[in-house]
Parts: C-alpha cells; sequence; structure tokens
C-alpha cells in the first residue's frame, strides 16, 4: 500500500565551495509523516529548495512518483503535487490573506485567461468550494479573523501561519514543511501538527523540518537527521532519540 | 472655432487615453510591469489603422488589425525579457518605443516619414458638420471603452486577475505556487498592447493625421501620470486619473489661443505634470483611488460565514 513518493538519489549541491548538500539519497512513503532534523546550517532548506527546483542539484536525480523532476521548473513541480512551505514566510504582502490562501490552489480553471472570461460559472463552483476549504484552514491556524486584512500587516508568526495555510491550499500529494511551528505558539505549534496529523489520515503526506522536536517526534513516523549536508541517522523518533551519534550532532552532548 | 466642440473633442480625448490608461494600469497596476514604452504600442496601433485605411479597408477591421499587430509586437518585446527582473523591463520597452518612432521617421515607405500621413475617417456619412463628426468618434471611442473597460474588470476581478498580482508582489513566491510567471508576463503585455493598440488606431482614426512627432515619449509619461494619479490597480481610477490629465491637458491647450503667459502653456504643463507626479507619490502614492481587493464569490461566501457566526 506504501508507495515512494519522493526519491532522493545522491543528491549535491554546492554554493562556491560549501558543499550545503552533500550526496543525500533518501525515499518518502506515501501516508506517513517524515521528519528532517539537524543542526542549523546542515543544508536541511537547501534539500527541500533542490527538491523544489529552486536549485538545481549538481549531482544526482531526484524522482516524484516516478518521475524524474530534477529538470523541472518550479511551477511544473508544483502542477505534480509537491508543494512546500517556505522558512522564511514569502507571502503576498498586498493581498488580503484570504487572496494569499486562494492563489495557491492547484489546478483552478479561472487561473488561465481565457477561462477566466468566459468561463465563469465554472470556476466560480471552484471558487465557492476554495472558499470553504480557506476558511476550513484559516481556522485550524486561528486566522479567520483576519481573513480580509492584508498579509503585508501580519505578524510574524501569523506570516508563518499563513505560508503553511498556503502549503494546505495546494491540495498537495506531498507538502514539505520547513519548521512550521517555529516562532508559533507551544500550543498552536501543537494544534497545526494535530492538523496535519488528521490530513495525513486523509491521504496526505508530509516531509517536515523542524527543531520543536518535542512535537516533531510525537507526530513523525520516521526521521532523518542531516550533519554537514549528509544524512548521518535515520529513524523512528524513539529509535533516534536513543542514538549516540544523533547526540552528538544534534545537542551536542 | 465652435465651443461645443472644444466640449466634444475633450470628451474624445479622455475617452481615448483612457483606453491606453487602462492597458497601462493591467500592465503596471495589476501585474506590476513597468511598461515605459507605452507609446510604441499606440504608435503601431495607429499606423496599422493609418495604412490600412488608405487601401480601403473598412474601420473596424483596421482597428482590429492595430490592435492584433499591437498585441504580436507586446509579445515579442516580452519574450527576450521573461528571465529577466521587472526592472529590466521598463528600459528595454523604454528602448523601443524610440526605435520604433525612429523607424517610422526614417522609413519614408510606412508612413510618409517625417511629413506623416492622412488617414480617412471611419464613416463618410459624417462629414456633414464637426459637431456629428465628433459626435460619431464619441461613440465610437466611448464604445471601445466600454469593451475595453469590461475586459480588463472582469480580468482583474477573477481568479486569473489573484495571480497577476500574486506576481507583482512576489515572483519566486509565485512560482513556488505554480503560477508560470514568464506565461502570465507574455499574456499581459499581449493583451495590454492589444488594449493600447486599440487605442492608438482610434487616435490615428479621429485626428485623421498622424506623423512620428505624435509618438514622443512624453506621451507614454502622461499615461504614467494618469495611472499614478488616479490610483494603480483601481481601474476606475484609470478612467478618473485619464479624465483628469486630459482635462489639464487640452486645458493648456485651449488656454494657449486666449492668453498670453511668459511661458508657452504647453510647456508649462510639463513642468506642472512633473510637480504633479512627484507629490502624488510623495503624499498618496496609492493615489486617489486604493487598490481594489479581487471581488469574486469567495469573498462574499466567507464574509456571509462571518457575518452568520456573529449573528449566532
Ligand atoms: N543561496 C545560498 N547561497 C550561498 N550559500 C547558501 C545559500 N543557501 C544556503 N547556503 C549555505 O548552505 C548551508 C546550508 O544552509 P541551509 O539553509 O540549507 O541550512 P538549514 O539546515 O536549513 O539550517 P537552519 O536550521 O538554520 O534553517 C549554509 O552554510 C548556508 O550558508
Ligand atoms: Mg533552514
Amino acid at each position: 500500500m506504501e508507495e515512494t513518493l519522493l526519491r532522493i538519489s545522491e543528491v549535491s549541491k554546492h554554493f562556491g565551495g560549501v558543499y550545503a548538500v552533500n550526496g543525500v539519497s533518501l525515499d518518502i512513503k506515501s501516508g506517513s509523516i517524515w521528519g528532517l532534523v539537524g543542526p542549523n546550517g546542515s543544508g536541511k532548506t537547501t534539500l527541500f529548495n533542490t527538491v523544489l527546483g529552486l536549485f538545481r542539484p549538481d549531482e544526482g536525480t531526484i524522482y516524484f512518483d516516478g518521475r524524474c523532476i530534477s529538470n523541472l521548473a518550479p511551477h511544473e513541480i508544483y502542477a505534480l503535487g509537491l508543494v512546500n512551505a517556505f522558512q522564511l514566510p514569502r507571502l503576498f504582502p498586498g493581498l488580503s490573506v484570504l487572496d494569499n490562501m486562494l492563489v495557491a490552489a492547484r489546478g483552478h480553471q479561472g487561473d488561465r485567461l481565457l477561462n477566466s472570461l468566459f468561463l465563469r460559472k465554472s470556476w466560480q463552483r471552484q471558487e465557492a468550494e476554495l472558499a470553504d476549504k480557506a476558511v476550513e484552514a484559516l481556522e485550524l491556524l486561528q486566522l479567520e479573523h483576519l481573513a480580509f486584512s492584508q498579509a503585508g500587516e501580519l505578524s510574524g508568526g501569523q506570516r508563518k501561519l499563513l505560508e503553511v495555510g498556503r502549503g494546505l491550499m495546494a491540495s498537495p500529494t506531498l507538502l514539505l514543511l520547513d519548521e512550521p511551528a517555529a516562532g508559533v505558539n507551544p500550543k498552536l505549534g501543537r494544534r497545526i501538527f494535530e492538523g496535519i496529523e488528521d490530513l495525513r489520515r486523509k491521504g496526505l503526506s508530509f516531509f517536515i523540518i523542524e527543531h520543536r522536536l518535542e512535537i516533531l517526534f510525537d507526530f513523525a513516523h520516521w526521521v532523518y537527521v542531516m550533519d554537514k549536508g549528509k544524512i548521518v541517522v535515520q529513524g523512528k523518533p524513539e529509535e533516534v532519540v536513543e542514538n549516540p551519534a544523533f547526540y552528538q550532532v544534534y545537542l551536542g552532548e | 472655432m465652435d465651443p461645443l466642440v472644444y466640449v466634444l473633442d475633450l470628451v474624445v480625448f479622455i475617452g481615448i487615453f483612457s483606453i491606453v490608461s487602462l492597458s497601462l494600469n493591467l500592465e503596471f497596476g495589476f501585474a506590476g510591469l513597468a511598461n515605459f514604452g507605452k507609446v510604441a504600442f499606440v504608435l503601431v496601433g495607429a499606423y496599422t489603422y493609418a495604412i490600412l485605411s488608405q487601401i480601403g479597408i473598412p474601420f473596424y477591421l483596421c482597428l482590429i488589425a492595430g490592435a492584433s499587430i499591437s498585441a504580436i509586437v507586446g509579445f515579442l518585446v516580452s519574450l527576450p525579457t521573461l528571465k529577466l527582473r521587472a526592472d529590466y523591463l521598463a528600459i528595454v520597452f523604454l528602448t523601443v518605443g524610440e526605435i520604433l518612432r525612429l523607424i517610422v521617421k526614417s522609413e519614408d515607405w510606412i508612413g510618409g516619414g517625417v511629413w506623416g500621413m492622412t488617414v480617412s475617417p471611419a464613416i463618410s456619412l459624417a462629414g456633414i458638420s464637426a459637431r456629428i463628426d465628433t459626435l460619431v468618434n464619441i461613440g465610437l471611442v466611448y464604445f471601445c471603452l466600454f469593451i475595453c473597460f469590461l475586459v480588463v474588470q472582469l480580468l482583474t476581478n477573477s481568479p486569473y486577475g489573484r495571480v497577476i498580482r500574486a506576481i507583482r508582489e512576489d515572483e519566486v513566491a509565485a512560482e513556488a505556487l505554480g503560477k508560470d510567471r514568464a506565461k502570465y508576463r507574455g499574456q499581459m503585455l499581449a493583451l495590454g498592447s492589444a488594449i493600447a493598440g486599440l487605442g492608438g488606431g482610434l487616435y490615428a482614426q479621429y485626428l485623421q493625421f498622424i506623423d512620428p512627432y505624435m509618438f514622443m515619449p512624453m506621451l507614454t509619461f502622461t499615461v504614467w501620470i494618469m495611472v499614478l494619479l488616479g490610483g494603480p490597480a483601481n481601474n476606475w481610477g484609470a478612467l478618473l486619473g485619464a479624465g483628469l490629465v486630459m482635462l489639464f491637458d487640452r486645458g493648456a491647450n485651449v488656454a494657449k489661443d486666449y492668453v498670453t503667459l511668459a511661458i508657452d502653456p504647453s510647456n508649462l504643463q510639463y513642468i506642472m505634470f512633473g510637480a504633479l507626479i512627484i507629490l502624488v507619490l510623495l503624499y498618496r502614492p496609492q493615489g486617489l483611488l486604493r487598490e481594489s481587493q479581487v471581488k469574486t464569490k469567495a469573498m462574499e461566501i466567507v464574509r456571509r460565514g462571518r457575518d452568520a457566526v456573529k449573528n449566532k
């Protein structure tokens, strides 16, 4: 039943002399929550950005759903259902919170020039469904009262939440979340992960970078530990915490 | 001259420039594409109209051809710039405007070079009086304006409008959310140029004469003032800006015939335009009318849902 969704094979990415990602291979299978942890600067975000097509890998190949995506543009990768929420939120500050959510919807008919003018009936129907979905997600993220505020007026934590919300709006097959609970209060951080768990039961898969291990390890099924561009430890959360190598790279003890 | 004709003439000019202003507002206000070569597309529309009407093609086909060719030129110019950031686009377009003007100026065979060319009126029936002539033009221009306004208003209040605004706000984020910015940029420039080309055709048709000196960069800047003053990303603002600036512009032209100042009123007008832009950008950067939100069903649904919760 579990199939490999994302396969990262021998991927490297360097910036000048810095090997941010150095020969990483890993598999993400469907139906679970996968964690990625590691010290600051260990290459986690770079790995995500490479998967998303924002960086071209210097070496290695990336497959999504059995298809090589290493040479696709970011918007093409997104269209396949591989979606991301950035570590540093990149919102559309002049647009309302609601519009930020709606614009992230995948496969909206009204996104096309001629449809937007001539197929108004059919995209309006879609728009209505998306509005309900957006409200549901905004409620989870406790942003529903700000639906009509400009995204540029949100607080730092709220921006982070909206970034996650946009990822949810895309109805992805696999959602990459880069520190979804960072800068969010502990109670809400946990609620977000509970929301993620609900979505997982509905069939979504997640690959999550998170420094808040006390939350992540309660929800993740498998954790990869990265250090200096390499995967050094992997396993179930309860195994990883027992692993001395994990303590050494991450907690420095 | 008949004073009523002055007023009717002003009304025609406001209509034509409203069309061009809507087109720049679509590109710059909504899509964030700083087109500093707007005049190039007005020129393409005007010359296409003039040349085709001279060989006896009916006026509506000339207008459509002017818009289409202008759209093609707009799309072609967008191609080499698709990988560039939006800022560089501004310079490319500024250059294109001047190049096209210099071409029609030096290539006599296109449109008479510096001598310009005369354009036959759209509907020859209307040679009876200047008033009727102008009224016919008002009908034609405002019909076209209505169509253009309808298109941009529907477009900018649709999911498509939301996407182009998102690309304006952050190109990379929009790309990461599945929006092919090169495609949208090409489409916006083609559509914006088509509308500007239509405006150019109407301009040629109304004035019944064109020459390269009518397509100086100043025309681009005049349209920019309209958009900045009226309020970028607000279609009503584009109309308001066009109305106010044209009132001012034609007013100065009329004043020129009646008053003697130490300075030529049309030069004075340039100075005042410059001052106006600075004042608007300093004190009201959002323009007279603010950016309008994307109005779709989603907005109503969310608002209604929220009111229902409140009333419980
Ligand atoms: N665009 C870039 N240009 C140059 N160097 C970069 C770039 N992006 C990342 N790096 C470098 O790559 C290394 C890995 O950075 P990355 O952002 O992937 O770390 P991270 O694991 O996400 O860390 P954190 O937990 O702090 O977010 C760092 O040394 C960083 O300086
Ligand atoms: Mg990071």
